[in-house]
């Protein structure tokens, strides 16, 4: 095992602050970072020795031998489930990093319906009111090619019903809503008859289009509520939890364990084939490669390798090391050559950055001559990330592709969600724009259909008819 | 991209497409359609067939019958329970001069006009007949009904009609013209004029040439209609030879004019360039003058017409042009300092022009924007002379800045041109002496117009800016209800010609616009104002052919205008213009107003009347 490097950023909120020091023997489970501001705690996720702390990071050398007991999390007897969960530094394993226990603190049995938009909730009265506060559980894996959310609920349905028992405990949530896709129909059977007995707690079934993980897309499935751009789930009086996290509480509450573990999808030009390899619990802070090698290693050569999915997912190197928000590592096909060909980039708040956009034409050897965003993707901030208004409910694009084609662009590379790559396709390549999506080269490593024109339908019966 | 429920209501009429891919079985909501402001785009790439499409306001609230993609025209298979169209908007009265595609199609402010709307009740035989029309009912007629000339309707409807203060017409000044008819011009030892014959004295070339040190040389030539085949340099301006009576000013009192005779200004600089910017109308003078047009000769007129040569590079100077119309000027005076002597005995005929206010009518302006960009694009405004030069201020000098005038005064000759870009489409003097707008509002029982305000057009954006911000205040105050911005030219000039539509707009007060546009002119800017927009082209393919006066503002184009001011001072929906120019727009609202108004419109002929140039073979026909 090489060294482990725990980042002190792997949250939203400010860096933390470290707590050990070089040389300093750490075990699983030792405190050796604490919030300065929003953020969580970090614990050590293996035995073994100090060997630096820099700015970013503190970076341990691991013991050759690494029992599994850890030390548990330092709370009081009398401690709550939510101090337990604050305490044991759990952020939301979905990807956002979120702090778990300031998410949670919350008493959905108090908070007010918000004000809803009109404009995006034609269908729903002006006095529209939600008579219950919900615990949603984000059992999309929207990302194409990850498996191991999906793997998780099979393996461990009953912890994960736990962790959404004492979430709702924790924020006076009377119900709670799993979303899943209905394509797992073997975790959908098995969720279905672990709920049998739960009169609180219930499936809605999800189309397999992308986006349907997005917090606020979750939302709108399972309530009916389209929530603004800035509008929090509390809005629709829920809060929205990944089924991992769900389950790291669950072990934070019952067997005190610090969130010092991640469970994560390697795949794609891998040795051995473009199979998903799950990882269940593997220390935070073990590098990408050490991974990869775990898999089985990069098969020849390759184009780029992601960390995260293919959609949100940024390109990253070999001794990059996991966070509690890694999801996936994708190891995929070269690039096409456009030998400088003019590219126009469609932005929007479902792929990469416009940055992240631009790197992918580079890595395709095109030139940027122009950048248009999608009438949904709505920037909150200046610099902020940006949001779709209606997830996965496209606005329209042929204006976008007329800027394309006024701009002389040969190809376009796009990064739109399922429905919105369905409305390029249906003016771009008549207007003569070749159209690349932002995760083909991924698709094509995994096997998966390239996202085009759009062939399923958005509505999915919620009858288990398999 | 999809649109809004507010977007929506505005394109009620028009063609409902699905932005995106759209399920069987959802109800249909503006966030499904196509903006409409693309499908030109669309339709003109082929991406798009509207053949059989139902309008927005037919299908929102309906259901989708089977999930269709994106860009599908919503036609009656695919749609259930769409609504029966509320009316035809076909008919409208359209705006005739697209404004650039940035700016969002004009709002449909009203329900859209019924077809030609005619309210016919024919009653054969019947006798204590009670009919009771809610004016409501009346008002969705469009704007033809609206504008039926009072005096023409019936009795009884005039009864049915809300009572409306009638207050008496008032007439303000008088303007008295005396005409005195030219038949022959001839060259002689003093300048006089007896019985129909002018004389121009002999040797006053020199004093011409003389008067400004810029003129280099200066050739007088009578030009009879026999001699309209002769070789000219560019045409500068024309001009009505008239004099005041007296001490009287511009605008009132009584000016004597001469009648069959027009001075004519043409020239070049040393180096042979000739005096104009963006064309220039040289050639045969009977294939370059688009006769009858208010700024240009009538046929059969004779010219008195002077080439003027200034120092050569001064022809894009300010100073060159000043120079050749002051030393022009000359003459003229001359010729009127004789008029002024006539005896009465040689009057023609007499014509009264009245400048009329009429109270409790729509109080309406016009904004004629004029060029004040230097060079020969200038103005001399309000001389003591009829199209004279003493006593001017010229209005670059002026800071460009509106000046407001009476009618009678733009009509009495109170702009002496030194003209503009493209022959075919500037203002010269003659122009304002017979302004067609100014002649109809002026005549118009059914407005009231208050005056004229001219504002220059300076070169520079902030300097445009700085005069329509003027413009708007200029109009605020005079609580118009309705505004007419003229002006001549294309290109540059249309920044602050839409300024000015903007500045008057933003006040609530509707504003037709007046530009030659077609397909040369289009114009290079817009704003939401711009929603009702009247073009001047007469030319065959819509481009400024360096044929004088030929897309100028004739009295065709002022019936237009006038018409549809009126509709939207009745708050009628006038349609968006077409994305491409289309004459048939035009000829469309012409048979509108003809069958509105039951008058018959004569549409001026245009370059292809005249024999055909070398120039318009190679260049434009």
């Amino acid at each position: 095992m090489g060294n482990v490097q725990m980042l002190l950023r792997q949250h939203v909120g400010a860096p933390c602050t470290a707590v050990v020091k070089a040389g300093d023997e750490v075990k699983k489970g030792t405190l050796i970072a604490v919030p300065a501001g929003l953020g969580a705690n970090i614990f050590s996720s293996v035995y073994g020795k100090v060997a630096e702390v820099t700015d970013d990071r503190i970076i341990i050398e691991p013991s050759d031998e690494q029992p599994d007991e850890f030390v548990p999390i330092d709370v009081p007897e009398d401690a709550s489930k939510l101090d337990m969960v604050k305490a044991a530094g759990i952020v939301g394993m979905g990807g956002a990093g979120f702090p778990t226990g300031v998410k949670l603190n919350i008493n959905l049995k108090e908070t007010p319906m918000g004000e809803l938009d009109p404009e995006i909730n034609p269908e729903l009265p002006a006095d529209f009111k939600l008579e219950h506060g919900y615990i949603l559980i984000n059992a999309a894996e929207c990302e194409p090619g990850l498996e191991h959310n999906i793997r998780q609920l099979e393996e461990q349905c009953d912890k994960v019903i736990r962790g959404v028992k004492y979430s709702m405990e924790i924020t006076n949530a009377d119900k709670a809503i799993f979303a899943i896709k209905k394509k797992n129909q073997k975790a959908v059977k098995i969720l279905h008859e672990a709920l049998k007995n739960e009169a609180d707690i219930s499936m809605h079934l999800l189309p397999d289009i992308y986006p349907m993980g997005e917090e606020r897309a979750v939302v709108r499935e399972c309530l009916g509520v389209n929530l603004t751009t800035m509008q929090l789930p509390s809005a629709a009086r829920c809060v929205v939890v990944n089924l991992e996290t769900a389950a790291k509480i669950a072990e934070a509450v019952d067997e005190k364990k610090p969130c010092i573990t991640k469970n994560l999808t390697v795949r794609g030009k891998i040795n051995g084939g473009n199979q998903a390899h799950v990882f269940m619990d593997v220390p935070v802070g073990v590098s990408v490669g050490e991974l990869i090698e775990r898999a089985g290693g990069i098969d020849g050569v390759y184009g780029e390798v992601i960390m995260g999915g293919a959609f949100t997912g940024k390109s990253t190197e070999l001794d990059a090391p996991i966070t509690k928000t890694t999801g996936g590592i994708l190891v995929t096909i070269e690039f096409p050559d456009l030998h400088g060909a003019s590219v126009g980039l469609l932005v929007c708040a479902c792929g990469g950055s416009e940055e992240r956009m631009r790197e992918i034409a580079e890595k395709m050897n095109g030139k940027v001559v122009s950048v248009c965003r999608c009438k949904q993707a709505i920037e909150n901030k200046p610099g902020a990330p940006l949001k779709c208004l209606r997830p996965g409910n496209c606005p329209g694009q042929v204006k976008n592709n007329m800027q394309f084609k006024k701009d002389k662009c040969e190809y376009i590379i796009i990064g739109n969600c399922s429905d919105c790559s369905n409305t390029v396709m249906a003016s771009g390549p008549k207007m003569g724009l070749k159209v690349f999506h932002q995760t083909d080269h991924v698709m094509r490593t995994v096997g998966h259909a390239l996202y085009r024109t759009l062939k399923v339908s958005k509505q999915v019966s919620q009858d288990i008819d398999f | 991209m999809s649109i809004t429920a507010e977007t929506a209501k505005a394109h009620a009429h028009d063609p409902a497409v699905l932005c995106c891919r759209a399920e069987g079985g959802i109800t249909i909501e503006p966030a499904n359609l196509e903006d409409p402001a693309i499908f030109d785009d669309l339709v003109d790439s082929g991406l798009l067939n509207l053949d059989g499409c139902l309008t927005i306001e037919e299908v929102l609230g309906a259901k989708l019958a089977k999930t269709c993609d994106s860009l599908c025209p919503l036609t009656a298979d695919v749609v259930e329970g769409a609504k029966a169209p509320s009316v035809p908007a076909k008919e409208a009265p359209a705006e005739e001069a697209p404004a650039p595609a940035e700016v969002p199609a004009a709002p449909a402010m009203a329900p859209a006009p019924a077809a030609g709307g005619m309210l016919r009740i024919h009653i054969g035989e019947g006798k204590d007949i009670d009919l009771q029309i809610p004016v409501g009912a009346l008002g969705a007629g469009g704007a033809e009904v609206a504008a039926v000339p009072v005096a023409g309707a019936a009795a009884p409807a005039a009864a049915a009609a809300p009572a409306e203060e009638v207050k008496e017409e008032k007439v303000v000044r008088t303007l008295t013209r005396k005409h005195f008819k030219i038949t022959e011009v001839k060259r002689g030892p003093e300048t006089k004029i007896e019985g129909t014959t002018l004389t121009i004295r002999e040797g006053i070339e020199a004093e011409v040439i003389a008067d400004q040190e810029l003129v280099k040389d200066f050739h007088l030539e009578i030009i009879t209609p026999d001699l309209y085949h002769t070789y000219s340099e560019t045409i500068m301006d024309v001009q009505p030879i008239a004099t005041k009576e007296g001490e009287d000013d511009i605008g009132c009192g009584v000016t004597r004019v001469l009648d069959g005779v027009v001075m004519m200004l043409t020239g070049v600089d040393e180096g042979g360039v000739q005096i104009g910017e963006f064309g220039s109308s040289e050639g045969y003078l009977d294939e370059n003058i688009m006769w009858g047009r208010p700024g240009c000769p009538d046929k059969g007129e004779i010219f008195i017409k002077g080439n003027i040569v200034v120092q050569e590079k001064t022809n894009m100077e300010r100073r060159g042009p000043m120079a050749a119309h002051t030393a022009f000027d000359i003459i003229t005076q001359e010729i009127r300092e004789v008029i002024k002597k006539l005896d009465d005995s040689l009057v023609a005929e007499t014509q009264e022009l009245k400048q009329v206010r009429r109270p409790g009518k729509k109080k309406v302006v016009i904004v004629k924007e004029i060029m004040g960009q230097g060079a020969m694009h200038d103005n001399f405004i309000l001389p003591v002379e009829p199209v004279g030069v003493l006593g001017a201020r010229a209005n670059v000098d002026l800071g460009n800045v509106p000046v407001c005038v009476s009618p009678l005064e733009v009509l009495d000759g109170c702009i002496h041109a030194l003209t503009c870009i493209g022959p075919a489409s500037k203002e010269m003097s003659r122009h304002y002496w017979r302004e067609p707008l100014v002649l109809e509002a002026l005549h118009d029982e059914e407005i009231d117009l208050c005056g004229v305000v001219f504002v220059g057009s300076p070169q520079i954006n902030a300097e445009k800016f700085y005069v329509s911000k003027r413009v708007g205040h200029t109009v605020e105050m005079m609580d118009a209800d309705g505004a007419f911005v003229t002006t001549e030219g294309f290109g540059n000039n249309h920044i602050d010609f839409a300024s000015h539509i903007e500045q008057i707009g933003m006040r609530g007060i509707p504003v037709v616009g007046m530009s030659y546009c077609a397909v040369q002119g289009a114009l290079v800017v817009g704003n939401k104002y711009m929603q009702y927009m009247v073009d001047n082209n007469k030319s065959e393919s819509g481009i400024e052919n360096e044929v004088l006066g030929c897309n100028t503002l004739c009295p065709e184009d002022a019936v237009r205008a006038l018409a549809m001011l009126k509709t939207a001072m009745a708050g009628e929906a006038v349609k968006a213009a077409e994305r491409k120019w289309n004459p048939n727009v035009k000829s469309t609202n012409v048979e509108l107003i003809e069958a509105a108004y039951d008058r018959k419109i004569e549409l001026e002929k245009n370059e292809q009347s005249l024999p055909m140039s070398q120039k318009r073979k190679e260049k434009y026909d």
